[in-house]
């Protein structure tokens, strides 16, 4: 299984030396559902794929299933109305863990007290994570599922989507809304098989992990606690992608930094700045040699050679 | 001080001074001049005295400008700190005649309902570029409407902002803007939103502008205006537009006593909205007395904000409140942030190096509807 996570592409393009890497024929999936409505203006993309691009439309697909299945429609709006509120109740509850974990790393400790209530307080952090995630599968599971399953229009976008995937050689995912391409992909149950490489970026690449983790800590609304948003596909495994990390994450904050990680135990925290290309040939957690990464110190260090 | 940092009107008054000097060096230097945190108005003209007048706290208004010689350049320099943004007019005696205009050596005017000023920009302050049309901006649309209102025995004229991409599947917040066709007019509100929303800032949102009727009387705590905007607009842009229908996503907001209807609304319709944005709000009170010094208009403000500082209770969860620390109202708005604040509610507040103006209250927007209605940022990672 082949998987190349690349830098932000707006300023330094490496996609077209990272495809000619491969050495592939055939055509390349494209799915750049995340930009939504602009998803058809794909042409300066198409160029860097040596014009070999298969748009699979996903975002002109949910809108066509949207206006042609009713039951779907209304479901849909269900689980965003039940899903925002949850996002809501998530983010006060978070908002709240999080800052406990400052008050307590703040708070003077003489009698070693202190580390064992901030590691109960980040444990805290990690409760809040996983009561949203639990909620959320319960969500998908009452709501989101049934009526894909039940839906003829879904159902024939799946298969046709199933079958340009097999037709191709690789499969090209570019950034954007990472909503919308998270709910593309589960709706049209999109499986890249396991033997076709993937080259993806920013909300691309984040969308291949198992845990996407929304973060922006310069947003003009001020600073606000990184957050769970969905389960990815999960191709990529021990790791969290934290496309344009420079640019989004105040990475000289050791202690914020250092919260990221801890909350995230079992992951590898991996910064996808411009330029960057972060090759994984298996689905372990092992990064290669010049890879970024936050440790759990808060600090960023770079993979060295064994 | 070195010869180079000295202020060019110290220069000029070195030499001899004439008229082909005099337009040298306004050419080159226009007016006012600002050197660091200097700024110096200057003055040409065949009169007996001139004053630049503003309406700054702390400096005196009106504030002298000194002939240079026997000249016809008159001159003054003050202190402008860094950011520091300030509107102002001349005025000029000649014999017993008196004349305010705006500088005629500044092509730089703001406008406000009460006409024009001439601006003076410190170093530092910069207009926000959201404030301009971005061409890459989708533009929102403006709807006019008439809402028929048993509360205020008339019909009101509204317009309503829906953002670029309006999708009645889609679910906005509300928010409603006191002085309405003002805040269009003179902060460019309908742009701010448009490059605001494209810019990710600001989620998208349907905006109300609703423009005073008697505005001395329906905007310092009059019970009709609120029922209107609690009981008549928001039940009808609800019933026909597609509003996330909680507390939460309902805001409003208004500048001076517009600041006040919005308070004072909130406050008797407790928990129905979710935010406020209060920009220079009129807030004046009194801790003993009545003796305010706002004239009549301020009496029922007044009334008002004792009222409410005495039982002081939350009404909604979050405040935006910003107000410009040369306008006589920052220290009403200083002091209302603690007692808000005591009452629970989250309180963000933030004060500029301008004044009573709506160029203010426009750089206020970007800062102010980014945390009441926070974009998408944190979903998009191109």
């Amino acid at each position: 299984m082949t998987t190349i996570l690349l830098g932000p592409q707006r300023f330094t393009i490496t996609v077209d030396k990272t495809l000619r890497s491969l050495g592939l024929e055939g055509p390349i999936a494209v799915i750049n559902s995340g930009w939504e409505e602009r998803e058809g203006e794909d042409d300066e993309l198409g160029s860097y794929l040596q014009g070999r691009a298969v748009n699979l439309r996903l975002y002109h697909r949910l809108v066509d299933s949207l206006s042609k299945d009713r039951d779907f429609a209304r479901a849909a709006l269900r689980f965003r109305d039940r899903h925002d509120e949850l996002r809501a109740f998530y983010g006060i509850r978070l908002q709240g863990a999080v800052e406990t974990v400052g008050a307590v790393a703040h708070r003077t400790s003489v009698e070693s007290i202190g580390p064992v209530a901030q590691a109960a307080a980040i444990e805290t952090v990690r409760d809040v994570d996983r009561w949203y995630g639990g909620q959320l599968e319960q969500l998908y599971d009452e709501i989101a599922t049934e009526s894909a399953e039940h839906s003829e229009v879904i159902g024939w976008h799946r298969a046709e989507v199933a079958t340009s995937l097999d037709e191709c050689a690789a499969v090209v995912i570019p950034g954007g809304d990472v909503r919308s391409l998270m709910r593309t992909l589960r709706l049209f149950d999109v499986r890249i098989p396991a033997d076709t490489p993937v080259i993806a970026w920013s909300a691309g690449a984040m969308v291949l992990t198992e845990q996407v983790v929304l973060f922006h800590d310069f947003a003009s609304q001020g600073m606000s606690a990184s957050e769970v948003y969905d389960r990815g596909l999960g191709r990529v495994r021990g790791v969290v992608a934290l496309p344009h990390a420079r640019r989004r994450l105040h990475l000289s904050d050791t202690s914020r930094m250092s919260l990221l990680a801890r909350r995230f135990p079992d992951q590898r925290l991996l910064l996808l700045d411009d330029g960057a290309v972060v090759r994984l040939d298996d689905d372990g957690p092992d990064l290669p040699v010049g890879s970024r990464t936050i440790e759990a110190d808060g600090t960023v260090s770079v993979v060295e050679a064994a | 001080m070195s010869p180079r940092l000295r202020l060019a009107v110290n220069r000029l008054r070195e030499h001899p001074i004439d008229g082909p000097t005099i337009d040298r060096f306004i050419d080159r230097h226009g007016s006012p001049i600002i050197e660091g945190e200097r700024a110096t108005f200057l003055f040409r003209g065949d009169v007996d005295e001139v004053w630049l007048r503003h309406r700054v706290v702390g400096l005196p208004d009106p504030m002298a400008l000194e002939r240079i010689g026997d000249s016809d350049l008159w001159v003054v320099t003050t202190v402008l700190p860094e950011g520091s943004r300030v509107e102002y007019q001349i005025e000029i005696r000649k014999g017993e005649s008196y004349e305010r205009f705006n500088d005629p050596l500044n092509s730089r005017l703001a406008h406000s309902p009460m006409g024009s000023s001439s601006v003076c920009a410190a170093i530092g302050y910069r207009v926000p570029e959201w404030v301009s049309p971005d061409p890459e901006a989708r533009p929102g649309e403006l709807v006019e409407e008439v809402v028929r209102s048993k509360a205020l025995r008339r019909d009101q004229p509204v317009q309503i902002y829906l953002p670029a991409r309006y999708n009645r599947v889609q679910r906005y917040p509300l928010l409603v803007v006191h002085d309405g066709p003002d805040y269009l007019a003179y902060t460019s509100m309908k742009t701010v939103l448009d490059n605001l929303i494209h810019r990710l800032d600001v989620d998208p949102l349907i905006v109300v502008f609703v423009p005073p009727g008697d505005r001395l009387k329906e905007y310092p705590n009059h019970a009709p205006h609120a029922r209107f905007i609690a009981r008549e607009l928001v039940p009808l842009v609800n019933e026909r537009l597609p509003l996330i229908d909680t507390p939460e996503a309902r805001s409003l907001m208004g500048s001076s006593f517009g600041g006040v209807a919005s308070l004072s609304t909130a406050v008797r319709y407790p928990g129905f909205f979710g935010s406020l944005m209060l920009q220079s709000a009129s807030l004046v009170s009194t801790d003993i007395g009545f003796d305010h010094g706002g004239g009549p208009a301020f009496d029922p403000v007044v009334k008002f904000v004792n009222s409410y500082r005495e039982k002081p209770v939350r009404v909604v969860d979050r405040i935006f409140m910003t107000c410009g620390v040369y306008e006589p109202l920052i220290t009403p708005n200083r002091s209302m942030v603690p007692v808000l604040r005591h009452t629970g509610t989250k309180v963000h507040y933030t004060e500029s190096r301008d004044g009573h103006n709506w160029e203010n209250w426009r750089d206020g927007l970007g800062e102010g509807l980014s945390w009441l209605f926070p974009g998408p940022q944190k979903f998009v990672y191109e």
